[in-house]
């Protein structure tokens, strides 16, 4: 004897309207872009006029050196940036988490001060800060301290969460505060996946910073946007392949320490 | 009379949990609750340390009771004699619990007499997670001694350890509370052991009392009630 299959669900109204509206959105966003092939293929002339200016790279040592020395500079940005944001991203982050919180309007105020830097970009702290300090390396990092404190304690925080509440809990029933529990209980069970995040943002923030550098901020950013103002083309290849260099070297690094410490 | 439970009542949404427990442990004495899954033995004791808020009903301990558990919940990434120490968090100042390295020596000292007393006194610098789980239960014993109570609570703490770790553990807490003065009350789900190392039992059925013998007395017509149809609150 064969038994029935259940029948299948038939397509529902919901599925229907969902597609429908769908379609529509990206009907909206081609027109709101101005989304045209067109204007790419008789742009091309352009763009073959560019790549003729720009290749082959200039690989003088003079503007090698340069790019070097500042992507250097765009290293030091991502790294300050990111070591100097742990001690706020670590408060923010304890107050934060339903493990560690004592909740109320601590945890709602946290939460608030969180996504605020978060949804804030960098390029926009960055901007606020060279006006401020001038010019200049020091903005970036300003810029990056902000906003990754806002990323990072945002996932220290779930990170947090997700542990075993055991060890909490048993800590609990000895009488340990909060403080201490979060000391003894959460952030060692935590530390993995905590230390995995920092080398992940590590590894963006120093792709962040050259965007930074686009406006002002210092570092090899800064000579990418000076040498398209001033047409050197060339100079901005070699650029742009010493940034290829460091990002994937960093990319690199992050990956196999975060394999090595298995988080 | 060091841990004395009156009248305690506790419903989740409704559905009564503890109807009326009473308990009584004297210091020295080594008590085992029995009782089928969902009788209330867990969370009797979770009121006691804390962990639940009661109902209604008095809870006398002295001091703060101390409590192992079934899945341990050591951190397995400190060492051994971290995690004892964490037992004395509740009496040590903020500045100096921040971190193991701030521990004052006198409560390292202290950790080490306490796992010298459940036998482990060579295991202390290695992390908790290495351990076997009848030493790690042995570790959670030693913390809850570091943490100085009277009274010391125990849920299921052999009902993942094979039988000779299981015998091994329940003996120590006869013995801590024989020779350490301490009134130990340890739910079982294997009343052989009961019957082999405590003093007194005491049978739960749908969140109240309906056993309590001297554990030489027990018979099979106890569990059998025990452990019945409609053991467990309905
Ligand atoms: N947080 C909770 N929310 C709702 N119901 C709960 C909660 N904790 C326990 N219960 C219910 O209370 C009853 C008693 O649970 P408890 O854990 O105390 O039983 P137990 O005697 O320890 O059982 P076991 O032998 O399975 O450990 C069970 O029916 C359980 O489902
Ligand atoms: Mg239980």
């Amino acid at each position: 004897m064969t038994l029935t299959p259940p029948r299948r669900r038939p397509v529902t109204l919901v599925t229907a309207t969902v597609t429908v509206a769908l379609v529509a959105v990206h009907v909206l966003a081609w027109e709101a872009t101005e989304f045209s092939p067109a204007a790419l293929v008789q742009g091309w002339a352009g763009m073959a006029d560019f790549l003729g200016q720009a290749l082959p790279p200039d690989l003088s040592g003079e503007v090698l050196g340069a790019a070097v020395e500042a992507a250097l500079v765009t290293l030091y940005i991502g790294l300050l940036g990111t070591t100097l944001s742990v001690p706020s991203a670590l408060v923010l982050a304890v107050l934060a988490a339903r493990t560690t919180t004592s909740g109320g309007w601590v945890y709602q105020a946290a939460r608030t001060v969180l996504s605020f830097l978060r949804a804030v970009p960098d390029v926009v702290f960055a901007l606020v800060f060279v006006t401020a300090v001038g010019l200049g390396p020091f903005a970036g990092v300003l810029a990056l301290i902000f906003h990754n404190t806002g990323v990072m304690g945002k996932l220290w925080a779930e990170a947090m969460e997700e542990i075993d509440l055991g060890p909490r809990d048993a800590l609990r029933t000895n009488g340990a505060s909060r403080v201490q529990v979060a000391a003894h209980a959460v952030l060692p069970a935590a530390l993995p996946q905590c230390l995995g995040l920092l080398l992940y943002r590590l590894d963006v923030n120093v792709r962040s910073s050259l965007v930074l550098g686009l406006v002002g901020a210092g570092g090899i950013g800064f000579l990418v946007n000076q040498s398209i103002k001033l047409f050197r083309f060339d100079e901005m290849v070699t650029h742009l392949l010493v940034v290829l260099v460091l990002v994937v070297a960093v990319d690199q690094l992050s990956a196999l320490v975060r394999r090595r410490i298995g988080a | 009379m060091s841990l004395r439970i009156r009248g305690l009542r506790k419903a989740y949404g409704g559905r009564t949990v503890l109807d009326g427990f009473d308990l009584d442990v004297a210091p020295g004495e080594f008590v085992v609750l029995l009782g089928a899954n969902g009788s209330g033995k867990s969370t009797a004791l979770r009121c006691v340390v804390g962990l639940e808020q009661a109902d209604g009903g008095t809870i006398e301990t002295g001091s703060r009771a101390a409590m192992v558990f079934q899945q341990i919940h050591l951190v397995p990434r400190r060492t051994v004699i971290d995690n004892v120490s964490a037992g004395a968090l509740g009496r040590l100042p903020l500045r100096r619990s921040l971190h193991p390295l701030l521990f004052p020596r006198e409560l390292r000292e202290e950790a080490m007499a306490c796992l010298d007393r459940v036998g482990l006194a060579g295991r202390a610098a290695d992390r908790a997670g290495r351990l076997s789980g009848g030493q790690q239960q042995r570790v959670a014993i030693a913390r809850a001694l570091c943490q100085r109570a009277s009274v010391l609570l125990a849920d299921e703490p052999v009902s993942a350890l094979d039988p000779s770790a299981a015998e091994q553990v329940v003996a120590l807490l006869a013995d801590l509370a024989r020779t350490g003065g301490l009134a130990v009350a340890a739910v079982l789900h294997q009343p052989g052991l009961a019957v082999r190392h405590a003093d007194r039992v005491v049978g739960l059925r749908a969140g109240r009392v309906t056993l309590d013998e001297r554990a030489a007395g027990l018979n099979p017509a106890d569990l059998d009630f025990l452990y019945g149809e409609q053991g467990a609150a309905a």
